[in-house]
Parts: C-alpha cells; sequence; structure tokens
C-alpha cells in the first residue's frame, strides 16, 4: 500500500494492493478501524459536498484512506438508494478530476520526481484503455511546456460513449472537427473525458448485494446517518423570493455569521448554501453572500452548482430536525413550532407577509 | 391483392429462394429473425425468432417464402427470447437508411420511380463521404433496400455498444442539425496577437474550408473586374469589402489555405457564412433518424425480396455504386426469360430492366418480372393463363 494507491483507490493495482494486504473488511467494519471513520466521511463528504477530499487530511494514514475505498463502497450499496450512487460516483470522479489535474501538471513541469504518489497521463490512459484511442495531434507539443489547448485526437466511439451531449453545445459531435475516426479535443477537453471515465469506472458493479448480514449490521448506525442526509434533500418547489428579513432564526444566524467572516463548518456552510440555493439566489448571489468570509469562492460556486443539479431538480437543505442536530437550530420563534423545514418557514412567512400586503392594498 | 395473386407470388418468391444463395450476416445466431407472410391483408410480422426457431434459413424461406423478411441489427445473448428486457442486448450494428420519403425536394407523388432512386443514391454516395472520410468506418456494408432507398449497415466494434443518444449524435452531425455556424471560425491567440480561424481539421468546418478555397480557385481564374463583380454578388458585400477581400487575398495567398480569415475583414467573414449555409445545404445526407436510434430495430435481410416491389435486397461493393441501377440490376433473374398474363385496371408503363414496357388496361402478357413487379406494387392481378 502507498500513496499513490490511497489518491487513486480505483485503480486496478490498488484494488490488488487491497487483496493482497490480507484485511477483511469484514473484520475492519465490526473492529470500528479507522478507515470505518474514514470511508463515513468519504460518503457523506460526497453527498453533502461533492468531494471526497477529507477535511482533516492529516488525520488518515495512507492505509486508512486506500482502505476506507472499498468500505465506502459498501456504505453506498448498503444506502441502497439510486441518487446516493449517482452522487458518490460524482464526487469521487470530482476529486479524483482535482488530483490527476495537479499531478500532469507537476509530472510535466518536472518539479516533482515521478513514481511515488504521482501518476502521469500516460499510466491514466493505460489505467482505462484508452493507449490506442487518444493520442497528441503532434509529438512536439509532448515535450514542451503543456498548455490547456494543446490539441488531442480522439477516437470517435470513446468520444461518444464518455461524452454527454447535455455537456453543452461545444461538446455535440456536429461541432467538432472530426476526421479519419478522430474527434479532435483539447488537453483541457481530455481531463473532463478522464473524469468522466473514472466516474464510470466508480459507478460500474455499485450497488452491489453485500452478502454478509455481519457486516450490514456492524455498519447499521452510518447506514442509518447517510440515509438520514439523502432523505433530507427532497426536491421542492422553487420559492423566487428574496426577503432575508422573514429568513427563519437558524439562517438568520448563519448569515450574519458568514456576514462577519466567521469560519463556519461544513455542514452549516451546507444548510445556508442550499437554503439560499433553494430559495431561488443564483451563483454570482449567493458568493456574494460570503464575500467576506474566509472560504474559498470556487468551492462555493461547486457547491451551489451541485446542490442545483444538472437535472434541474433542486434540493433542500437540512431539515430542523438535522439543523438541531449539528447545533444550528438557534433562536427558535412561535413560527418554528408550526414547521419541520427552514424553508417551509420562510414559505408561510412570505405567505403572511403577502396577506399583510394584500389587506393593505383593499 | 386477390387470392390468386397472392398465391402465385408466393409460388414464385418460394421458387425464387430455392435457387438463391444467401449469405447471412455476421452473428446470424445471436440475431432476432422476423418475417412477413403471404396473407389477406398482410402487415403482420412475425417475429422473435431466433435462427433456432427458424432452423436452417434457406430452407425456412424456400419453405415459407415469406412477403418480407428482417433480421435485427442488435445481437441478443436470447435473440428469441419474447420480451425484449429478456433478449439480454449485447451491442447493435449502426445502421444508416436512405428513404426517397425522406428526401427533400422529391414529391413522392410527382416523381417516377427512377428519378426518386436516382436521387436517393445521390443522397448514398454523399453519407458515404461522412461514413468513410471524417469516421473511417471499416466494417461497411451498402445494401439497396428493394424499396425506395439505401441502407449502410457498420459494424465496426468501436461503434456496436453506442447507445440510442450517442447514435443521435452521428444523424445529427450527419444532417447538420445544431450546427453552431458561428462556432466555425474560432478565435486563436499566438505570439500576443489574435486572429480568426476557421476549424480546417475536421467537420463542417474542413467542408466549408474545402469550398471556400474552390471559391477562391474560381476568383483566381477570373480578372480583376469579373472577380468584383462575382463577389458583389453576395448579400452584405459592396464594392468596399469586394476590395478587401480580393486585396487581402492577393497579398498573402497562403493565408486563407491555413484557414485564416482575418485578413478578409468583416466581408470575408460573410462570405464565409454564406458558404458555410451552402455547404450544409448541399452535402448533408437526409437518413431517416429512428432508425440509426433505435438499436433494437429490425432491417431487411439482403439477397431477399421485397415484397412490395419484387426487387431483390442487394448488397453493394463500395466499386458498384456508381455504377448501380437498382431498375436494371436488382430485378431478380429468376422472373426473366418468360411471359406471364396479368390484368390491369388502368393502362401503365413500367420503367425496368432497362426497358419501359408499355401496358393497356385489361388483360396483358409481359415478361414476367414486369408482371410480378406490378403485382407487388399493387398495380395488377395475375390473370388465369
Amino acid at each position: 500500500m502507498n500513496a499513490r494507491h490511497a489518491r487513486y483507490p480505483f485503480f486496478a493495482a490498488a484494488r490488488e494492493a487491497v487483496g493482497q494486504s490480507g484485511v477483511a473488511l469484514g473484520e475492519l467494519v465490526t473492529t470500528d478501524d479507522p478507515a470505518v471513520s474514514r470511508a463515513l466521511e468519504r460518503v457523506e463528504r460526497a453527498l453533502m459536498a461533492g468531494t471526497v477530499e477529507s477535511e482533516t487530511p492529516g488525520e488518515w494514514s495512507a492505509r486508512d484512506e486506500l482502505l476506507s475505498y472499498p468500505v465506502a463502497r459498501i456504505l453506498v450499496s448498503l444506502i441502497d438508494a439510486p441518487a446516493a450512487v449517482r452522487k458518490y460516483a460524482q464526487a469521487e470522479a470530482a476529486t479524483a478530476y482535482d488530483r490527476f489535474t495537479d499531478d500532469f501538471q507537476s509530472t510535466d513541469d518536472g518539479l516533482k520526481s515521478t513514481g511515488t504518489s504521482t501518476v502521469e497521463l500516460g499510466e491514466f490512459l493505460t489505467e482505462f484503455e484508452l493507449t490506442d484511442d487518444v493520442r497528441p495531434e503532434s509529438d512536439t507539443q509532448t515535450a514542451g511546456q503543456p498548455r490547456k489547448d494543446d490539441p488531442y485526437r480522439v477516437s470517435l466511439g470513446t468520444y461518444l460513449t464518455l461524452v454527454d451531449p447535455d455537456w453543452g453545445d461545444r461538446w455535440r459531435l456536429v461541432n467538432r472537427e472530426v476526421s479519419e475516426g478522430d474527434v479532435r479535443i483539447t488537453r483541457e477537453e481530455l481531463y473532463d473525458l478522464l473524469r468522466e471515465a473514472v466516474r464510470r469506472q466508480v459507478a460500474e458493479g455499485l450497488p452491489f448485494v453485500v452478502g454478509d448480514d455481519a457486516i450490514a449490521e456492524a455498519l447499521s448506525a452510518e447506514i442509518e446517518s447517510l440515509r438520514g442526509l439523502l432523505a433530507d434533500r427532497k426536491p421542492v418547489g422553487r420559492i423566487d423570493t428574496v426577503v432575508p428579513d422573514l429568513f427563519p432564526p437558524c439562517m438568520k444566524q448563519l448569515l450574519e455569521r458568514a456576514g462577519r467572516g466567521a469560519e463556519l463548518d461544513h455542514h452549516s456552510r451546507f444548510a445556508l448554501t442550499a437554503f439560499l440555493t433553494g430559495i431561488g439566489m443564483d451563483t454570482d448571489e449567493i458568493v456574494a453572500v460570503y464575500r467576506d468570509s474566509a472560504l474559498d469562492e470556487e468551492e462555493i460556486r461547486y457547491q451551489t452548482e451541485y446542490l442545483r443539479d444538472d437535472s434541474g431538480t433542486q434540493y433542500a437543505p437540512p431539515s430542523c430536525a438535522t439543523m438541531a442536530a449539528y447545533g444550528d437550530c438557534v433562536n427558535t420563534d412561535e413560527r418554528c413550532e408550526t414547521i419541520t423545514h427552514p424553508l417551509a418557514y420562510y414559505a408561510r412567512a412570505l405567505d403572511d407577509e403577502g396577506e399583510r400586503a394584500g389587506n393593505a392594498a383593499d | 391483392m386477390n387470392r390468386r395473386t397472392r398465391e402465385y407470388l408466393r409460388g414464385r418468391f418460394g421458387d425464387y429462394y430455392r435457387s438463391a444463395d444467401l449469405t447471412l450476416p455476421p452473428a446470424a445466431d445471436r440475431r432476432e429473425w422476423g418475417h412477413i407472410p403471404w396473407t389477406a391483408g398482410g402487415t403482420t410480422m412475425v417475429r422473435h425468432q431466433s435462427l433456432l426457431d427458424v432452423g436452417d434459413l434457406g430452407g425456412f424461406l424456400a419453405r415459407e417464402s415469406p412477403r418480407h423478411v428482417y433480421f435485427s441489427a442488435a445481437r441478443y445473448a436470447d435473440p428469441g427470447a419474447n420480451e425484449m428486457d429478456d433478449k439480454g442486448w449485447q451491442g447493435a450494428d449502426l445502421v444508416f437508411d436512405l428513404d426517397a420519403d425522406h428526401l427533400p425536394g422529391v414529391d413522392p407523388d410527382a416523381a417516377s420511380y427512377a428519378e426518386m432512386l436516382a436521387e436517393c443514391k445521390d443522397a448514398l454516395l454523399r453519407l458515404l463521404t461522412f461514413l468513410e472520410d471524417d469516421f473511417s468506418f471499416s466494417e461497411m456494408e451498402i445494401v439497396f433496400s428493394g424499396g425506395r432507398g439505401y441502407h449502410v449497415h457498420v459494424r465496426d466494434e468501436s461503434v456496436r455498444e453506442l447507445d440510442s443518444e450517442a447514435r443521435r449524435e452521428i444523424v445529427d452531425y450527419v444532417r447538420a442539425i445544431d450546427l453552431d455556424a458561428d462556432g466555425l471560425v474560432t478565435t486563436r491567440s499566438e505570439r500576443g496577437t489574435t486572429r480568426r480561424v476557421l476549424r480546417t481539421e475536421g467537420g463542417w468546418g474542413k467542408r466549408t474550408h474545402e469550398a471556400l478555397l474552390s471559391f477562391v480557385e474560381e476568383l483566381e481564374a477570373m480578372d480583376d473586374e469579373d472577380a468584383q463583380e462575382r463577389l458583389q454578388e453576395f448579400d452584405g458585400i459592396g464594392e468596399g469589402r469586394a476590395k478587401t477581400i480580393l486585396g487581402a487575398l492577393q497579398r498573402n495567398p497562403d493565408a486563407i489555405r491555413q484557414g485564416n480569415v482575418e485578413a478578409g475583414g468583416p466581408g470575408l467573414r460573410l462570405l464565409v457564412d454564406t458558404v458555410a449555409q451552402g455547404v450544409v445545404a448541399e452535402q448533408t445526407a437526409p437518413i431517416d433518424e429512428p432508425v440509426t436510434t433505435d438499436v433494437r430495430r429490425l432491417i431487411r435481410l439482403p439477397g431477399s425480396i421485397h415484397g412490395g416491389s419484387s426487387l431483390v435486397v442487394t448488397r453493394l461493393e463500395r466499386d458498384d455504386v456508381d455504377d448501380f441501377e437498382p431498375l436494371r440490376d436488382a430485378v431478380p433473374e429468376r422472373f426473366t426469360g418468360r411471359d406471364i398474363t396479368v390484368e390491369l385496371d388502368e393502362p401503365a408503363a413500367v420503367e425496368l430492366g432497362g426497358e419501359t414496357t408499355k401496358l393497356s388496361a385489361g388483360e396483358n402478357a409481359v415478361e414476367e418480372s414486369v408482371g410480378v413487379f406490378l403485382m407487388t406494387r399493387g398495380a395488377a392481378e395475375k390473370a388465369r393463363e
């Protein structure tokens, strides 16, 4: 087991390393191994933040990191919901994308010595059996400084298999330079295809039937909490009015903390972002809310896009129960007694306000 | 079609199949088979059959003598299963269908059968430029459908697993559907300067570039005054813009050959737009989308007879496409060399086998191929001999 296996746990070599380590997954989960805690975090982060990167990377060894992957797959299988598989595979792919783009950059720069934890583009292509289907347009470019618009050629079948036409007009085959069975793409676009290849690899075989009842039993508490996260995210109708005065107390509080630059932990950040998305604020507006906070703009953008979801469905922020569980349910008022969800609070507040305005107009 | 006609045709189709040597498609035992028998009304398809159900195909066709014969573009683990979901899909040929019914500019009521077929062959040749040059498919079977068009079966392994959505991308490419015409020209920055260039490395950009270059060659062959006039025929290009374009072409003729359209100014970019529109109008092939995107479709079997025309569904070698004349080359030889008597309600003229045969209303003795052609098309009945 090495650092590279930990970074790319879906690689064949990593899976082999797990196999050869002699570690029995059944034993791991029944002994509360740290790998199980990391696996839980892995799936939680996947469902809530679109990444599987740990919030506390220093806490885990390469072994924990690597073993958390097969355990995470068990967890996702036990949750047994299509949305869980979809979000999880997307998050693994997003994290892999961040890692391999870093790796390709550094190996190309010659800044790091290769071998230990980083991976080169060629190895990545080999891993996904794409060596024959992807090639740089000219040999000379591999020598020089890599640029994001370096041209590559990818075989038609592979292009059509990996690309989803919904990614946008520029991905449509009709708008591509297609010649002699190849589609022309840039280096940057090749990375998008690789992310999709990872997503498919991770989703492959999920969910599977976990045959060992002892495993399911040992993980029942984790599964319940993960299902809770998923259940909080039922689609809701859109509310398109933004009146901060009418926000529920919990959101007012989070908004106020973000406004004065306080650090929000990821549960709170997720709750607020999802709430703001839920009431119809767009990405730029939400980024502006966090302007004074210490948070990374890119991450907020990502989270907002992710919450909006590609199918156009929208997910609700955590329910009152979950807010309470994370200690974010504060300053409750009378209206809180009548609702179980922050969005319901806001919808009711808007209704009451509308009624009052309507009466006044009469 | 009356009973006597139907029985006559069924008998003669059987004679054809007894002497025909049909080549099965690859992996025939993993395909679904279907046929439509010669029954009154006769459009009920018997399908969900495997080769195991059918037995030896040649024997089956000779015995059953069906009106139409089909096989699936898809391969299945269990092709004989009655429910599609139980068959176990294992990939499908990528099939293209060109039908005179879908050709723009062809009025099926006004055009003759021969005219429609000629138009369709032009469309086939256009389709083949995409399949050969753009996609470089290597395992292709070109087939005259026996009816009003052509099929191309692509069996390259790289496309067999594609789903409907991916196949739709191929259809849209060939038909230039949703083509972003502005996107054909891109802005490239090099050494601090930006310039507009056509995307010449493939696709619709390359096709546009080629058409533009042949237009430029046309201009270069003219004297200045004629070239000026020719350019000013385009909407939006006046004297000034025409001068700029010509000046740029003369100063740096290589630039446009490399796709650089910066120096020609807005006039040249307007010209590119117009050329692109012309290229799309002239080079698309009107393939029938549902046939290509349906990964479980049944397709007519090459070598069988089309029951609505009596013509043979004919496999074509690539080199033979140019010279192929369906109304001469797809007439079953079995039906030539003897006369039969048919009865018509209305007079008719038939172009078949390289000749035009004129028939009057009532009984006519004609070569069998002409009689069978009319009967399968519902324009004649078999007379008592």
